[in-house]
């Protein structure tokens, strides 16, 4: 970034001043729904703060709600569910994501179609894949088991109850998380197979470079800065899962499909426990925080 | 426009064996069938009748197609009462969104400002934060605030959801606009508020317009602040109506595809309309990131 130039300077004195009228409105509103909640949330964590007009509600207790998080079989379900939601649909939506980014980076005459394709799914809101996924997944008059059916039963029992399943609603949301998230990641990558020059794969192919070659050599190497920020975007936001478990199954059967930020919806909205709520959400927050630290330093490197 | 420019295509790993057009119409296909497929699904479900649902094995297309669950979508729930908070929320989230982020944005890549770049990355790493998290602090402040169930509620967090990828897109769209024109129009007489006016906001009008794209999607879509702050009848956005057309054990299935196509329908004409800048926007905001 140039220093701004003499004339400029000359020009305005008050730029300092300026600036800071400038960025105090976006600073004003991350205090207010940012930074204050943040405290707020810490210092909540402390208290057994029951809105619901509990025994022991707004009396302070210390460390005793941590402790109970500790405890918590609902809370540690709930963990394991997210990051599990998070291992598998980060690496499944990059594949796919990939593979699309491939299929629309080809030389088509009219690119509008495949645009549009990627876009539609982006722009489409979580709880709308959800509740389509839902109809999908239907165990009597969903496309699945019709297709599943059609192709004569895959080792499927017929009428697979996909939702009721433990491990089948687990499996059916994970693939509604990639469907929605890997147009994200082929937008983002497709633009960074844009980026790769040509001679590259001239130079290769002069040296005999086979394309199974070239795509681990060239594409691949090329295509990490993109694929580094993808994956962390989709990282951060696949830890806060909520509304396709929620629209698909409510979290159900049992709690078999219940995320962090779903258990954290449940005991303070639904339960108004504020302070143990508070505390899980904490708990959630420092999760998050690892992530954002590998994050910042990325950026910091670059 | 920086990233709007079509470019030439490079060849990538299958690019050259899928020379021929027939490989290349497959390749297409797949790619629009994976993204079209649902919404194409929901359409003929909401064209088919009660009965006509039931049957089984199911049929792909509707036989006797119908209109009358797009009736029912309206008559069943206040959908037009949704789509209208939708619409209220999000419109006024980006103007808003636009107006906060433009001048942190300026301020950023334009003025004589120490420590700029940590500046944009406090702002960016704002959205690192998990909503949920910080939804109980917010949903007692709104209600303290008595502000539960009203457009502000949703509008204020909007606009910080937006905030870090419409200052990035807005930062180097900034960058972008050559400093000698702002500084011929200060050499020329005008102030520098003159120059911002007359030269860096026509300039900018395009960046301003990818942002705004972006961050009505983003406000469009939301869906756990807006079930939790705005839960009456009356306040509630699309995505929360939705799922409210599913009883305790009726899932009335052409209908809620009916919803979902007329709440689908204004999005994908948005983004249709508008796909260079917003594929744009996003790979800006998210490669900059």
């Amino acid at each position: 970034m140039a220093t701004p130039s003499l004339i400029e300077r000359a020009r305005d004195p008050s730029e300092r001043t300026l600036a800071i009228l400038l960025l105090a409105p976006a600073f004003a509103l991350l205090a207010l729904i940012v930074v204050y909640p943040i405290g707020k949330l810490i210092w909540n964590s402390f208290f057994d703060l029951r809105l619901s007009g509990g025994s022991g509600a707004f009396k302070f207790v210390g460390l005793l709600n941590y402790e109970d998080v500790l405890k918590d079989k609902d809370f540690w379900n709930a963990t394991k569910n997210t990051v599990l939601i998070t291992l598998i649909t980060v690496p499944g939506a990059l594949v796919v994501g990939l593979g699309l980014a491939l299929l629309a980076n080809l030389p088509f005459r009219r690119r509008w179609p495949v645009r549009l394709a990627l876009l539609l799914p982006w722009a489409l809101p979580l709880s709308f894949a959800g509740l389509i996924f839902a109809w999908f997944f239907h165990t009597e008059y969903g496309v699945v088991n019709d297709v599943v059916r059609r192709l004569g039963g895959l080792g499927f029992e017929p009428q697979t109850m996909w939702l009721l399943k433990p491990n089948y609603a687990f499996a059916a949301i994970c693939l509604t998380i990639i469907w929605k998230t890997s147009s994200f990641m082929a937008l983002i990558l497709l633009a960074g197979l844009q980026m790769i020059p040509r001679s590259l794969y001239e130079a290769a192919e002069v040296d005999g470079a086979s394309r199974w070659q070239q795509f681990w050599q060239i594409t691949i190497p090329m295509l990490m800065p993109s694929i580094v920020v993808a994956l962390i975007f989709r990282t951060i936001t696949a830890l806060q899962t909520f509304d396709i478990p929620y629209t698909m199954t409510k979290g159900g059967p049992g709690n078999a499909t219940e995320t962090l930020a779903m258990l954290i919806h449940k005991t303070t909205i639904d339960y108004l426990d504020v302070g143990y709520g508070s505390t899980l959400a904490v708990c959630m927050f420092l999760l998050s925080l690892c992530v954002t630290a590998v994050y910042l330093r990325r950026i910091g490197k670059e | 426009m920086m990233n709007t420019v079509a470019l030439p295509t490079p060849r990538s790993l299958i690019a050259s064996p899928l020379e021929g057009p027939g490989l290349r119409f497959i390749a297409a296909s797949m790619v629009v069938v994976n993204g079209f497929f649902p919404a194409v699904w929901i359409l003929l479900t909401s064209l088919k009748t009660e009965t006509e649902l039931v049957s089984k094995p199911i049929t792909w297309f509707p036989h006797a197609p119908t209109l009358g669950n797009y009736v029912q979508a309206f008559t069943d729930q206040p959908l037009l009462r949704y789509l209208g908070n939708s619409l209220v929320v999000a419109l006024l989230a980006t103007v808003f969104s636009l107006l906060v982020s433009a001048c942190a944005a300026y301020a950023i890549a334009r003025l004589n400002l120490k420590h700029r770049q940590l500046i944009l990355t406090a702002i960016v790493a704002s959205s690192m934060f998990p909503l949920v998290t910080l939804l109980v602090p917010i949903f007692e402040t709104m209600r303290s605030l008595g502000l539960l169930n009203s457009y502000t509620a949703l509008v204020l967090p909007y606009i910080v959801l937006n905030l870090p990828v419409c200052t990035l897109v807005l930062v180097s769209f900034f960058q972008s606009i050559p400093r000698d024109l702002e500084n011929a129009a200060m050499i020329d007489g005008c102030t520098r508020i003159g120059a911002l006016w007359r030269v860096v906001v026509p300039l900018a009008a395009p960046g301003v317009f990818t942002a705004g794209i972006l961050a009505f999607v983003n406000a469009w879509d939301e869906f756990l602040l807006a079930l939790s702050l705005n839960s009456s009848a009356s306040m509630r956005t699309l995505p929360v109506g939705i799922t409210l057309y599913q009883g305790e054990f009726t899932f009335p299935w052409p209908i809620i595809s009916a919803a979902l196509i007329v709440a689908i329908v204004p999005i994908a004409v948005l983004i249709a309309i508008f796909q260079e800048r917003v594929v744009g926007g996003l790979t800006q905001g998210g490669l900059k990131g």
